[in-house]
């Protein structure tokens, strides 16, 4: 989103990484890594915000 | 030291605190205020500054990037008999009106289409709801490959709900000044929908596409086209849409589900009240900010000025203001800019005044609304103010009774108009490439009005049941009518696609899966018979299963819930048995069957994000759906309940009971289309190929 830093890799990894992303239905091998992260950052960081803050940011949703 | 020195070094602060605000500017113009949804609010300087600049660099610098591109993409050899591809999206059209509606010869355009090309009953997500389905349509994979599973996600750590569309958060380092506290870095906005939309592919195959208010397209996806964002664009109070209602009888300030209510006081023949805008959490303490505003009753006693700030609109009694401009100011010269409509209610015996859900301005945009970011700008000054949030339909105001049916039905069509009017400006403007633009209001006056054409439905008691009962009706009626606005803008070099991501059906009974799986003994309380909302009671030490959302029935699994006691080896069986239970399950007062089929989640989806879907998705019969207070995680006594509330239909069910509608000029080579074909249609329709992971196929000639 809105432009986006560079990260290096090991080139024999990356195609690794390809292979990966290919065979589990990413859409590229971007997607893979960035969702990689993903979830070890939502281990270490936990949540985006207070019990509060989630509960008023679902406020007005018609479905609930 | 000194005592003069000592006096000095305080201000020597102040003024490197306010050079580093000057050198930081940009930054606080990205500011983040709001509660916890996280706002960069842009300055008018900047927005325009940005604006005309970047138009300027895109315009000088466009013969140097068509050339690199030209050089980057030759070879391709893109063939195709098509230069457009234009996507009318009705959100919820329900084949079974659609069909009845043209036997009574009441589309005359969209059987005129249909004629001339193909109609087919198209298979919608598991479960049909749209974050779901629409992002199937723009990816063309199933939801285990794109990661909206429902409009909620769970928090495993806390079992709260989180929207499942965007991660946003706020500026994590600041910079102290006086009172004020001045972000360092900008908010992030993520989207949480994976994959690739079709846009995208066809912008690396150097297609343009112009994209207006597909759900989930927010945050805006970067590609080269344009783009306006839809479903889950909060207010500027960061929520899914608050409305405020105004008044003076303080037995009426109570609370609501959808939105605030405040007190007017009464002074010298005027009425004032200060509307709440978002929280200013560049001061201590957050507090929200305010604008004061005054209303002054007119000699005839029925209409009324509005001022706020230096502007004053009319208020004729009943009906909507046109769109009004807030201006809050966080401090530091800071402009956040809202838009909201006013409707007087009444101003005898008690002033009564609604306040839509203030809707980020897209001419000077809080955040992100459109790619490129001065989209929404370009929009704005081309048709006015329009409609930003998410579902910008106000629900929950009819469902409190604050708008009545014909207010709620004007606020939907006001809408519709601004929709159209982008609509026809893309077509007017993008002669090749793809244009997708999706209407809303046949899913919402659908929502809130189905009751009028269900007689026996239990909201029905004791309410008017006449007055709107051709609103449906009409509204097909409306869609027809777009349709063949469209349609003259259909040449042979032009295919046209008209669809809906699912059906509709009624929503009479409501099922609480939560207080099912007490009863049998899957879900324990800490004590007593009844939880509060968001499994407030919940004694997860016991908890084997628990449901959230519109759909989904999670295991609490050790390891992944973070009070899981569910071994991962004891899932599968787990998920067979609840399963076994839960198919075919009978409402205990009515005897119908309630929930037609308990997908195992694991047999629906395939890909990388099927770990954070749900274990068992409920197909609900027609008739029922989730329960109010069972998809916000409470627990109570009772299973089944009637539904009493003007959101009186739904399609939150069984797919298999709410089809979708998918027709074309062209030949739909399928039978039985599922609505993740329609990227590689697309896709395919103009030379591209259709990239593996995709589930769809190709199914328009």
């Amino acid at each position: 989103m809105f432009g986006g830093g560079k990260i290096k890799i090991e080139k024999a990894l990356l195609e690794r990484a390809k292979k990966c992303a290919d065979l589990a239905g990413y859409s590229s091998v971007d997607e893979f890594i960035t969702h990689l992260i993903e979830k070890e950052l939502s281990k270490l960081e936990g949540g985006g915000g207070g019990d509060e803050e989630i509960k008023e940011r679902l406020k007005g949703l018609g479905y609930i | 030291m000194p005592q003069i020195l000592k006096r000095k070094i305080p201000s020597l602060k102040v003024l490197a605190a306010l050079a580093a605000a000057a050198i930081l500017l940009p930054s606080v113009a990205h500011a983040y205020i709001g509660p916890g949804a996280g706002f960069a609010f842009l300055t008018s300087f900047l927005v325009l500054f940005a604006t005309f600049f970047l138009a300027f660099i895109f315009f000088l610098t466009w013969p140097i990037r068509f050339a690199i591109k030209k050089i980057k993409h030759r070879g391709k050899g893109i063939k195709s008999d098509v230069d457009r591809v234009i996507v009318v999206g009705f959100d919820g059209l329900d084949p079974d009106i659609l069909e009845d509606l043209m036997s009574k010869q009441k589309l005359p355009n969209i059987a005129g289409l249909i004629e001339r090309g193909s109609f087919k009953r198209m298979r919608s997500t598991c479960p049909p709801i749209s974050p779901v389905a629409w992002s199937s349509f723009s990816t063309g994979v199933n939801p285990g490959k794109h990661n909206i599973f429902d409009f909620l996600a769970p928090e495993r750590e806390t079992y709260l709900s989180k929207l499942s569309s965007a991660d946003i958060r706020p500026p994590t380092r600041w910079l102290p000044l006086g009172k004020y506290r001045l972000p360092l870095n900008k908010p992030s906005y993520r989207p949480l929908r994976k994959s690739k939309p079709f846009w995208t592919v066809l912008s690396e195959n150097e297609i343009f596409s112009s994209v207006i208010r597909v759900p989930i397209t927010f945050p805006p996806d970067e590609f080269g086209g344009v783009l306006l964002s839809s479903l889950c664009v909060p207010d500027l109070r960061g929520t899914q849409g608050s409305f405020s209602y105004f008044t003076t009888d303080e037995v009426a300030i109570g609370n609501f589900t959808g939105g605030f209510a405040y007190g007017l006081k009464s002074r010298n023949g005027a009425f004032e009240g200060e509307i709440t805008g978002p929280e200013n959490i560049m001061v201590k303490g957050s507090p929200a900010l305010k604008l004061a505003f005054k209303i002054v009753p007119d000699e005839d006693g029925k209409t009324a000025g509005l001022t706020i700030g230096k502007e004053t609109v009319r208020l004729e009694p009943g009906t909507h203001s046109p769109w009004v401009t807030l201006e809050f100011s966080p401090g530091l010269g800071i402009k956040v800019r809202g838009i909201c409509r006013f409707i007087l209610k009444s101003l005898k015996p008690h002033v009564e005044l609604y306040a839509t859900p203030i809707n980020i301005d897209p001419e000077k945009p809080a955040m992100p609304i459109s790619h490129p970011f001065y989209y929404s700008v370009y929009l704005s000054k081309l048709i006015g103010p329009y409609a930003t949030l998410g579902l910008a339909e106000d629900t929950w105001a009819l469902n409190e009774r604050i708008i009545d049916e014909s207010q709620f039905l004007e606020q939907a069509f006001l809408i519709n108009e601004e929709r159209e009017r982008m609509l026809f400006n893309e077509l007017d403007k993008v002669k090749k490439g793809a244009v997708v633009c999706v209407f809303d209001i046949t899913d919402r006056v659908q929502h809130m009005l189905w009751r009028y054409i269900d007689p026996e439905h239990p909201a029905n008691r004791d309410m008017e049941t006449e007055l709107h009962k051709n609103a449906i009706e009409e509204l097909y009626q409306k869609a027809d009518d777009i349709v063949g606005r469209v349609l003259s803008y259909v040449g042979d070099r032009t295919v046209l696609v008209v669809m809906s991501d699912h059906g509709f059906k009624s929503f009479r009974r409501g099922v609480n899966l939560n207080s099912w799986l007490k009863k049998e003994g899957y879900l324990f309380l800490e004590s007593g018979d009844e939880g509060g909302e968001w499994f407030e009671g919940v004694d997860w030490t016991r908890t084997k299963a628990y449901a959230l959302g519109l759909g989904g029935v999670f295991i609490n699994v050790k390891g992944r819930e973070s009070k899981g006691i569910v071994d991962p080896a004891d899932v599968p069986n787990l998920v067979m048995e609840l399963k076994d239970l839960l198919n075919g399950l009978e409402d205990d007062k009515t005897g119908e069957t309630a929930i037609k089929t308990a997908y195992d989640a694991k047999e629906v989806y395939s890909g990388p994000y099927v770990v954070e879907g749900p274990d068992l998705i409920i197909g609900y019969n027609a008739g029922h759906r989730a329960s109010w207070d069972g998809v916000t995680g409470k627990v109570t006594g009772e299973v089944f309940t009637d539904n009493t509330r003007a959101w009186s239909g739904d399609h939150c069910i069984d797919p298999e009971c709410v089809p979708a509608v998918l027709i074309s000029n062209r030949k739909i080579t399928a039978d039985n289309p599922s609505i993740q074909d329609v990227a590689p249609s697309i896709l395919r329709l103009f030379g591209v190929g259709v990239p593996p992971y995709m589930d769809g196929k190709a199914v328009i000639e």
